[in-house]
């Protein structure tokens, strides 16, 4: 019927470039993490360890504790910003006087680097000197992220539902943007209230996008180094000290090459796994709901 | 269709835009003359530099460093000169500290040859030494007399050079920043008659800068209870504890000296922190030092705990402490520049309070006092310029250049400097820290000579972290420090 | 009728004032980098107002006149923009293929791609630098510290998330238009420009917005594959953080003069957003 030439053809630039940027490095970082490689060692270079990194790995606490710290602000700030986001595409689909300026101004904070919305928000929060901790304590409230390691946390949730809900509201108007018009005024003459409209034609047309959506937050907020980092040093304590920021620690400033390299790729299976699940999970449901 | 075209023009525009803005922007403009270059005689220095450059002559030599002033300086003041003199082309990254690290290790340690000279900072010159990533310049220069600037006088150098040499007194770097981490103090709070009769018939004695830990405690307590009772913003101490290195630096290059714990508590001889070891990582001084310090954060500023250097310096000038531990560099713009500081003219300079015994420990050079903090400049081996690149690295390192390259950054690396007139002018200026740097020196020290540095102060660093957070108490903390230290150590292969 | 007008009425106000709360929250911490920008050191952490009236014009001169970050502004934009022109061809041929052809592996192929990207970054550095620098090198000639390097590398985040997207996009555009359009003998080219692209066409303009922005805001490998010459602003950014206090005076100000050519974007490609939500159901 159709050539898979063609489609071999088309796919072919994409193919080559991925494969030279993403999947070489991926060998070498996979061939990495089975040895030992610490720059600093007594005897620098690879020494063969097998799996010893990743034995190694599943007991180490510092690395799970990190793990299970990424894992909750994932899950916090992933789920926030869908609702979020859902929410305000919707709203933003209707038409009212002023919707670009919102949209705009909307989309605004996706266009300050991680680096700066870090650099920001420290300044904003930074107890004693920042005008957030002072004029909240002016009305008796003791906001202070250095020292509170809930207060910390949060912070760096809303820094980041403050930064990336822009994203998927914008990826949802980009799903949007493509589906037919009809069902929407055929629900509308068949006199469907905002709620059903919602829950049977916005959200099941919308599936594709929104799992597009989630999976880029789940995998960027696990991978997160950059605001935080900024903000809190990971501090205070290890209290917002995440999977990201563990990893680079190793990989940087420790120049453990080998172990951060087990850690990269165990990392990424775990984000693969998960993934996965919710692409099952999500298109099996497409599947019952479409029958 | 038309959607599409629609969509193509502002890109295509941006992208034009772009080529026109890249064509315009010039490059960087030519630095400005510094005055000490033009009092220096033209004529002499030409002759030398531009005949020892002629093979190199459009060579483009690459460097890395860290964005402190002296390097901002190095950039803007005297690279465009020796362009202009040699025909050698510099580039200069200058980036943030642990960029710098990244970088620099990774060039040096794959061997690409990107860099031609790289920031040796004082602390990790050992690791470099031990995977021999350095050019050892001593026989570097012998073999190439003719690339020798003959008025560099090694012997000028202050006893900071003696860092960047190995066991057989070559060099391997030639210094480029040095500075104390020292004691600054409020000179108005603490010359004020109404604080000081307070302070007498509170404490019992007369009010002037700490010498041992207790005093420097009262003074704390005192000068929050007044900021409390003033009204002011106003504390007693600052302390360096946010989440970040610079928590781990304070308490190991500071306070654990001048409680008369070397070396981060490390015995070298065998390579253990544990005391059943013969370290003192987990040794009573070490926790009391610990203790002692978190505890000065009941009367630090708020900041305190989200403090790296940055912030210290910040509050300090910001009038929030009335004392602390910061770094001589930035004692100069505390001290004087106004457009920084609140606290201009207000700014006295110590020796840090001591544990008894550390000064006679640091006269015998059985211990320091302090952190003696700096860096060199160094080439790799991978570079492929190395003769340019030396040629460049001399020409920073010019005596003529010092002073005001001094009074400009705060940095001192050649003995001669202390006597240049921009430098004595200075000195009153910044609470005569000038003369308390060539004095007392000596008494302070840079890291220890670990041939490891990063990959251990990250091990202990989370433990620090903890006790500052509360999360462990200082002893458990230094008890699991310890513990972890020997197992990394042995990692690394060192101390089986 | 008059009273469903009035709730009408009272919704569209509700409406406006959730709008209005949430303007002035997305723009509170911008506009304090604003004030930041405006304020000198000695200023910055005494002046807790949240208003100014001064402004310190140093911190915007000095790093843009004095400095060499307007070079670095230019090669953000040639860099950004590159590789945005590159993603978007590319995903747009790979998202139709992956939609319109049964290929071998293509669910398989099509997962992969965004595994690329969820990789973190940490470790990958040292082979993507060793590639740049050492693998990929003819002579003086290598890929380390050029354009064409980090527009190359940037599409290991941007090109799998454009397929995901446009692959929804396109899934939603009817067979039965590329049919009609090849039995009226056209090529598979020609239905991609002149179906598939402008029937896509807002669906794009999101693409190339975001992956616009996640290149011009990208920092780790601008750090790692340049030095000099193709050093974008991000990374010069860093710059400003010392050991003799960051600058965030000076910080702020590039980050604000970083931030107009992205808002600049954003404004532009918003008018295709909004063509495309009113116009841009599927017409058969």
């Amino acid at each position: 019927m159709k050539s898979s030439k063609t489609a071999w053809g088309l796919l072919a630039p994409t193919l080559i470039i991925l494969g030279l940027v993403g999947l070489l490095p991926f060998i070498y970082v996979l061939y990495v993490g089975f040895h030992d490689w610490m720059i600093f060692a007594k005897v620098s270079g690879l020494v063969w360890a097998g799996v010893d990194n990743y034995r190694e790995l599943v007991f180490d606490e510092d690395f799970l504790a990190a793990l299970g710290r990424g894992l909750r602000f994932t899950i916090w700030t992933v789920s926030i910003q869908m609702v979020l986001g859902l929410l305000l595409a919707h709203l933003l689909m209707k038409k009212f006087k002023g919707r670009g300026f919102f949209r705009a101004i909307h989309a605004l904070p996706l266009t300050v680097a991680p680096l700066v919305v870090g650099a920001t928000w420290r300044l904003l929060t930074i107890p004693g000197l920042g005008p957030l901790p002072f004029y909240l304590n002016k009305i008796g409230i003791d906001y202070n992220i250095g020292w509170s390691a809930q207060q910390a946390f949060f912070t760096t949730v809303l820094m980041h539902i403050w930064h990336w809900t822009p994203f998927v509201t914008l990826t949802f108007l980009a799903g949007l943007s493509a589906l037919p018009k009809e069902p929407f005024e055929g629900a509308m003459v068949d006199g469907a209230n905002q709620w059903q409209i919602f829950r049977y034609i916005f959200l099941p047309m919308l599936k594709p996008v929104i799992l597009i959506a989630l999976f880029l937050r789940i995998m960027d907020a696990l991978r997160i180094v950059d605001e935080v980092w900024m903000l809190t040093g990971g501090g205070p304590g290890t209290a917002t000290r995440y999977v990201g920021i563990h990893i680079w620690r190793v990989v940087f400033p420790m120049t453990n090459y080998g172990y951060g390299s087990a850690m990269s790729v165990l990392l990424l299976y775990f984000i693969i796994v998960v993934c996965w699940l919710l692409l099952t999970v999500i298109t099996q449901a497409k599947r019952e709901a479409g029958t | 269709m038309k959607t599409y075209w629609k969509l193509v023009i502002p890109i295509t525009l941006i992208v034009l835009v772009a080529t026109v803005l890249g064509a315009c922007v010039p490059a960087p403009p030519p630095a400005v003359e510094p005055p000490v270059e033009e009092v220096a005689p033209p004529a002499e220095v030409p002759t030398w530099w531009a005949e020892a450059a002629a093979p190199y002559k459009g060579v483009t030599i690459r460097g890395i460093s860290e964005s402190t002033p002296p390097s901002k300086y190095v950039l803007e003041v005297l690279v465009a000169p020796f362009e202009k003199e040699t025909g050698i082309n510099v580039e200069f990254e200058v980036t943030s500290w642990d960029e710098m690290y990244t970088k620099a290790i990774r060039d040096m340690e794959a061997a690409t040859g990107i860099y031609d000279f790289v920031y040796i900072e004082q602390d990790i010159i050992y690791a470099y030494l031990a995977q021999n990533f350095l050019v050892d310049l001593t026989a570097f220069s012998e073999a190439n007399p003719n690339l020798l600037y003959p008025e560099l006088e090694m012997d000028d150098f202050t006893a900071f050079i003696d860092n960047f040499k190995d066991a057989e007194g070559h060099v391997y770097g030639l210094p480029f920043e040095a500075f104390l981490k020292v004691y600054l103090y409020r000179t108005d709070l603490f010359e004020d008659p109404e604080i000081k009769a307070a302070f007498k018939e509170q404490y019992g004695w007369d009010l002037r800068p700490a010498t041992t830990f207790e005093e420097y405690r009262q003074i704390a307590d005192f000068f929050t209870l007044w900021g409390k009772e003033q009204g002011v913003e106003l504390w007693g101490s600052t302390v360096q504890a946010g989440s970040h290195p610079a928590a781990f630096y304070e308490m190991f290059e500071t306070i654990f000296p001048s409680f008369g714990v070397y070396n981060w508590g490390i015995n070298m001889e065998n390579w253990k922190a544990t005391t059943a070891n013969g370290g003192a990582l987990d040794s009573d001084r070490a926790k009391e030092a610990l203790r002692y310090w978190v505890e000065m954060l009941e009367v630090a500023p708020p900041e305190a705990r989200a403090s790296t250097w940055d912030e210290v310096a910040a509050s300090f000038a910001g009038g929030r402490a009335a004392q602390g531990w910061v770094y001589g560099e930035n004692a100069a713009w505390i001290a004087t520049d106004e457009t920084r500081s609140a606290v201009v003219g207000k700014v006295g300079v110590a020796l840090p309070p001591l544990y008894e015994g550390v000064l006679d420990d640091a006269k015998a050079r059985r211990g320091y006092i302090g952190y003696y903090d700096g860096g060199a400049m160094g080439i790799p081996h991978s570079s492929k310029n190395q003769e340019a690149a030396w040629l460049f690295i001399q020409w920073i390192s010019r005596k003529e250049i010092q002073g005001d390259f001094a009074a400009k950054t705060a940095r001192i690396v050649r003995t001669s400097t202390f006597d240049d007139p921009l430098v004595k002018e200075m000195d009153p200026k910044v609470g005569g820290y000038y003369t308390l740097f060539k004095e007392h020196g000596d008494l302070f020290k840079g890291a220890p000579p670990f041939p490891f540095h990063a990959p251990i102060r990250e091990v202990i660093l989370p433990y620090i972290l903890k006790a500052i957070a509360g999360e462990m108490t200082p002893e458990a903390a230094l008890d699991e420090a310890a513990k972890a230290v020997d197992a990394e150590l042995v990692k690394l292969g060192y101390g089986q | 009728m008059k009273q469903s007008a009035r709730r009408k009425g009272l919704k569209q106000v509700f409406l406006y004032i959730v709008w209005i709360a949430l303007t002035l929250i997305t723009l509170f911490p911008i506009y304090w980098m604003f004030l930041i920008s405006a304020r000198s050191r000695v200023e910055l952490f005494s002046n807790r107002n949240l208003y100014q009236t001064t402004i310190f014009w140093e911190n915007f001169v000095r790093p843009l006149f004095q400095g060499v970050y307007g070079q670095y502004v230019v090669n953000s934009l040639i860099v950004a923009t590159g590789n945005t022109l590159l993603v978007v061809v590319l995903a747009v041929l790979a998202a139709y293929a992956l939609s319109r052809y049964r290929v071998k592996g293509g669910q398989n192929i099509f997962f992969w791609t965004i595994t690329n990207r969820m990789a973190p970054p940490a470790a990958f550095m040292l082979p993507l630098f060793l590639l740049y620098s050492r693998v990929l090198r003819i002579g003086d000639l290598q890929l380390y510290d050029t354009h064409i390097g980090l527009i190359l590398v940037y599409c290991v985040f941007n090109l799998p998330f454009a397929i995901w997207l446009l692959k929804g996009i396109i899934d939603g555009i009817p067979t039965s238009l590329d049919d009609a359009a090849r039995v009226d003998g056209a090529s598979t080219v020609g239905i991609i420009r002149r179906i598939i692209v402008p029937l896509a066409a807002p669906g794009i303009a999101i693409t190339a917005l975001l992956a616009w922005i996640f290149a011009w805001n990208e920092f780790l490998f601008a750090t790692t594959l340049t030095s000099v010459k193709a050093r974008t602003i991000t990374t010069g950014l860093v710059e400003f953080v010392t050991v003799v206090g960051t600058n965030w005076g000076e910080m702020a100000a590039m980050a604000i003069i970083s931030l107009l050519p992205a808002l600049l974007f954003l404004v532009l490609v918003q008018r295709y957003i909004i063509a495309g939500l009113t116009f841009g159901a599927v017409r058969e």
